[in-house]
């Protein structure tokens, strides 16, 4: 698996604590670990899935990446280079290289701004083009997102966009800077199933067509299934599983994983497909930060080993990595 | 027995915009014991139902036309305060957005108690105090979280309170709108399969709402595919998903993505869901239908019966 040299991002043991503020008076707060060593690679021209339920952090790895939040220790490189603490001209560069698409297109919009200017302000602020050619471009990525004849929307203001519509502009400002890199965080959990499916769509094509590398973020395995190249897990900031996403659905390794796919509801001939029973149905007690951190509800976990030390990631064939004693075990066996 | 029949029911709402037709001329009936899965985008009009069912329509909605018989009676005749007495007693109601349906400044047992104190006078304090412990163990919240405020609980906790208070007066019929949206799938798998075992214990009838195909197919014997206010498609559920009749029943189908099976291409519907202040003349998805023919932009469509029990409106199939 020697990618390496071909790799858009390196992610390498960032970990992000945050400071509760605790009491008024008296003792501060605890701190809370939202990332624990998180360490991945992005290869070039892939779409990368993290997957996770709500407050497992892969937001924070997202908002870590374009700079919206600052790592507590650990390094991130693009392209080679490290990113951490860019100033002045490389952090305007990185900028333009680094692009988000937000979740939530009713408010990563601005109501008072036309399309026009919410497309074509990134090229403002670039200083690129002039004020016809930047017109050009962004008719031409209005049209390339689908929001075509482009002059319907160039003046209308987002409150005449359907949430599809929206999501769109969006992809459209992120496009319009021609990004190496873009970060997509749960672009479609606020749309309808029909439209989630124009949005994955255009995610697609744009990697065909432009070759721009991308992280999805979501909570949704079967979304990350659709879309994705490779899949991390993460649950409570902690990687507990990457591989192949066809590999890591079809033949999930890690306990979390596979209580992930039992939940998912599944039709029509699937409906009985096997369970992997791997969940706890009443959690058990466990110290505080020592061990895996799904030893309280794991069902296949050991006392001994599983409640005193926490796992590594470690290969499993194929560029296939999980954090668990269990199949170091039968994998030494 | 049928608990529950609705027949050619139309709800619209005055708006700004002006007179919206949120349902039109929507019929089915329920059997006492049975389920029924309304799926549909936003805006389809399956929440309008939920809640013309309760008769919690807002001020600005009312329902136009129909009938909508509950154990024989026709509720839409009845006065708010008849009304306000077969509500919650005997059908309750799990709402969309779990978080924001508790009382923030009121400890969450003494909030289920009142709703079963108001609901039966005759009942004194400490007895409800009593059921509502008993509750709490069917829904699976331990009982010395009974006198926490709703702040100290998680989501799925919340949603376990809510389903408690819709159970609070053994009610005959739960109307599910969305009841795990909020959540995460493992959270979620468990409500779902709560809410199953208490249908089969205590033989309630449910009425699900969902905008998720996978969630409805899992808890519903019936389905019924809801598209810009109209009954697209109803019947059982393997008759549905496995030999759907309508093409937006297919699109919908071929536009979600699964984890089991062959990984295949989603194909989205094209376009936008119609105005339903001036809905379109003919079929209301003919703009987006893969293969409509000629006269189903003009023509209204009639139903059509394509299995036992399942019947779709479109003009061709």
């Amino acid at each position: 698996m020697d990618k390496r040299d071909e790799s858009v991002l390196e992610i390498r043991d960032v970990t992000k604590i945050y400071k509760t503020k605790g009491a008024f008076f008296g003792s501060s707060g605890k701190d809370v670990t939202a990332l624990n060593l998180i360490s991945f690679d992005i290869f070039k021209g892939e779409i990368f899935g993290l997957v996770g339920e709500s407050g497992s952090g892969k937001t924070t790895v997202g908002r870590l990446i374009v700079g919206l939040e600052n790592v507590s220790s650990g390094k991130i490189f693009l392209e080679g280079r490290e990113i951490i603490g860019l100033r002045g001209r490389a952090r305007k560069e990185f900028r333009r290289e680094v692009q988000m698409i937000f979740q939530d297109p009713y408010q990563s919009l601005n109501p008072q701004r036309s399309i026009y200017d919410t497309v074509s302000e990134p090229l403002k602020i670039h200083g690129m083009g002039n004020a016809s050619t930047r017109k050009d471009l962004a008719r031409e990525t209005l049209h390339a997102v689908g929001l075509s004849p482009p002059d319907d929307f160039l003046f209308r203001y987002p409150h005449r966009l359907s949430g599809g519509q929206r999501q769109r502009v969006a992809i459209a400002r992120a496009m319009i800077l021609n990004p190496e890199f873009v970060i997509a965080d749960e672009p479609t959990s606020m749309l309808d199933a029909s439209i989630s499916a124009q949005i994955f769509n255009i995610l697609l094509e744009m990697r065909s067509r432009l070759g721009v590398t991308q992280m999805f973020i979501t909570h949704s395995l079967a979304a990350a299934r659709y879309l994705c190249d490779r899949v991390a897990v993460i649950y409570r900031g902690n990687l507990v599983e990457l591989g192949p996403a066809e590999e890591v659905i079809r033949n999930p390794k890690h306990p979390y994983t596979q209580a992930l796919l039992d939940a998912v509801p599944k039709f029509g001939h699937d409906r009985d497909a096997r369970r992997y029973g791997s969940l706890l149905t009443k959690a058990r007690d466990a110290e505080e930060d020592v061990g895996c951190v799904f030893f309280p509800r794991c069902a296949a976990a050991d006392e001994d080993r599983c409640g005193r030390k926490h796992p590594n990631l470690s290969p499993f064939g194929d560029g296939h990595l999980v954090a668990c004693f269990r199949l170091e075990a039968m994998h030494e066996a | 027995m049928t608990l529950l029949e609705v027949e050619n029911v139309s709800i619209g709402y005055n708006t700004k915009k002006g007179y919206v037709k949120a349902v039109e001329g929507v019929s089915f009936s329920l059997e006492e014991g049975g389920s029924l899965g309304f799926v549909g985008e936003s805006g389809c009009g399956k929440t309008t139902i939920g809640m013309a069912l309760m008769g919690l329509l807002p001020p600005n909605g009312s329902v136009s036309e129909g009938r909508i018989l509950f154990d024989g009676e026709d509720t839409l005749k009845m006065s708010d305060e008849e009304i306000r007495k077969i509500r919650w007693r005997e059908m309750a109601m799990i709402f969309q957005a779990a978080m924001n349906a508790l009382n923030p400044v009121q400890r969450v047992g003494n909030q289920i108690a009142e709703a079963i104190l108001v609901h039966d006078p005759s009942i004194g304090k400490e007895e409800a105090m009593g059921q509502v412990e008993a509750l709490f163990d069917l829904v699976g919240i331990p009982r010395d979280r009974l006198r926490d405020y709703p702040h100290q609980y998680s989501g799925g906790m919340k949603q376990r309170a809510i389903i408690a208070m819709a159970l609070a007066c053994h009610p005959k019929l739960i109307i599910a709108d969305e009841p795990t949206t909020a959540l995460d799938v493992i959270v979620q798998d468990q409500i779902l399969g709560e809410i199953k075992d208490l249908q089969k214990e205590f033989n309630l009838s449910i009425i699900f709402i969902s905008h998720d195909i996978s969630i409805v197919a899992d808890m519903c014997k019936d389905i019924g595919v809801m598209y810009a206010g109209q009954l697209v498609e109803f019947g059982p559920r393997e008759e549905v998903f496995e030999s759907p009749a309508h093409p937006y029943t297919k699109a919908l189908l071929s536009s979600f993505p699964t984890v089991t099976g062959k990984k295949s291409d989603l194909i989205p519907i094209p376009g936008e869901t119609p105005n339903l202040v001036i809905p379109p003349a003919g079929c209301r998805f003919c703009d987006r239908c893969s293969g409509p023919g000629p006269s189903c932009k003009t023509e209204t469509p009639e139903w059509v019966e394509t299995g036992p029990g399942h019947k779709t409106l479109c003009c061709r199939c």
